[in-house]
């Protein structure tokens, strides 16, 4: 990872910008019920050797910052909602999915889960300034 | 001393949008890249990569997945999108000239 980042700053201009966006696997995924700002009705985890492999990107970030390859200019996370028609749709999105935990932490009974569902997740990003 | 933002809560329409649209993406980075040589790296069929082609005076879309790529200049032909240019590589070993890009991006790739 560290070498990307190195890559990175090899082949950007004096003060170029790198961006680095990811999930945000510190942060669990939101179901909500009906609308994407709807009630939320259960979380999703991050299976945890995708937390570990995030936290090591995490670890290379701060390596370059470390030292001085780039500044930090910006930082934030915005969110996306992916939509699902129902339950059975979203359990079947999550069976083969590499970065969400295999099961919804439901925090209301089925017959209350209103649909369509909309997963929300946060998806965090850097902005950094080549030195 | 940086900036802390958050973009606002996104509801792209219709199944099949597993990451976020590129403009939506794009303007919560806040950069305006106009005129900007810009790299997308591990850029996938473009989906970034097209959108900041809008903008940018070039775009280099690099991925190692050939059949990502081709789907990427497919769309690109369709979009009539001419400045963005798809190339195999990966992230660790870019095989690009020194100082050649003015935006580097690094989206669900690190």
């Amino acid at each position: 990872m560290v070498d990307a980042l190195t890559e990175a700053h090899r082949i950007l201009v004096e003060r170029g910008v790198f961006v680095d966006a990811r999930p945000d696997s510190r942060v669990p995924a939101q179901v909500h019920a009906g609308s994407a700002g709807g009630r939320v009705i259960g979380t999703i985890g991050t299976q945890r050797p995708t937390k570990t492999d995030d936290q090591l990107s995490d670890r290379a970030v701060r390596d370059v910052l470390r030292r001085k390859l780039f500044r930090s200019r910006r930082h934030g996370r915005l969110w996306h909602a992916i939509p699902f028609e129902d339950s059975d749709e979203l359990n079947d999105y999550l069976r083969d999915h590499l970065r969400f935990s295999r099961r919804v932490s439901w925090s209301v009974p089925a017959g209350r889960r209103t649909t369509p569902l909309f997963v929300e997740r946060a998806v965090r990003f850097e902005i950094l300034e080549k030195r | 001393m940086t900036d802390t933002v958050s973009a606002g809560r996104i509801l792209p329409g219709g199944l099949g949008y597993i990451r976020p649209p590129a403009e939506i993406e794009l303007a919560a980075y806040g950069l305006d890249l106009r005129g900007l040589r810009v790299a997308d790296v591990g850029a996938g069929e473009g989906r970034l990569a097209l959108g900041a082609a809008r903008d940018a005076k070039s775009v280099l879309a690099v991925d190692p997945d050939r059949g990502a790529l081709a789907r990427g200049r497919a769309q690109a032909k369709r979009q009539g999108i001419s400045n963005v240019k798809f190339r195999e590589g990966a992230a660790q070993s870019l095989r690009l000239a020194d100082a050649s890009f003015d935006v580097v991006i690094f989206s669900w790739t690190l």
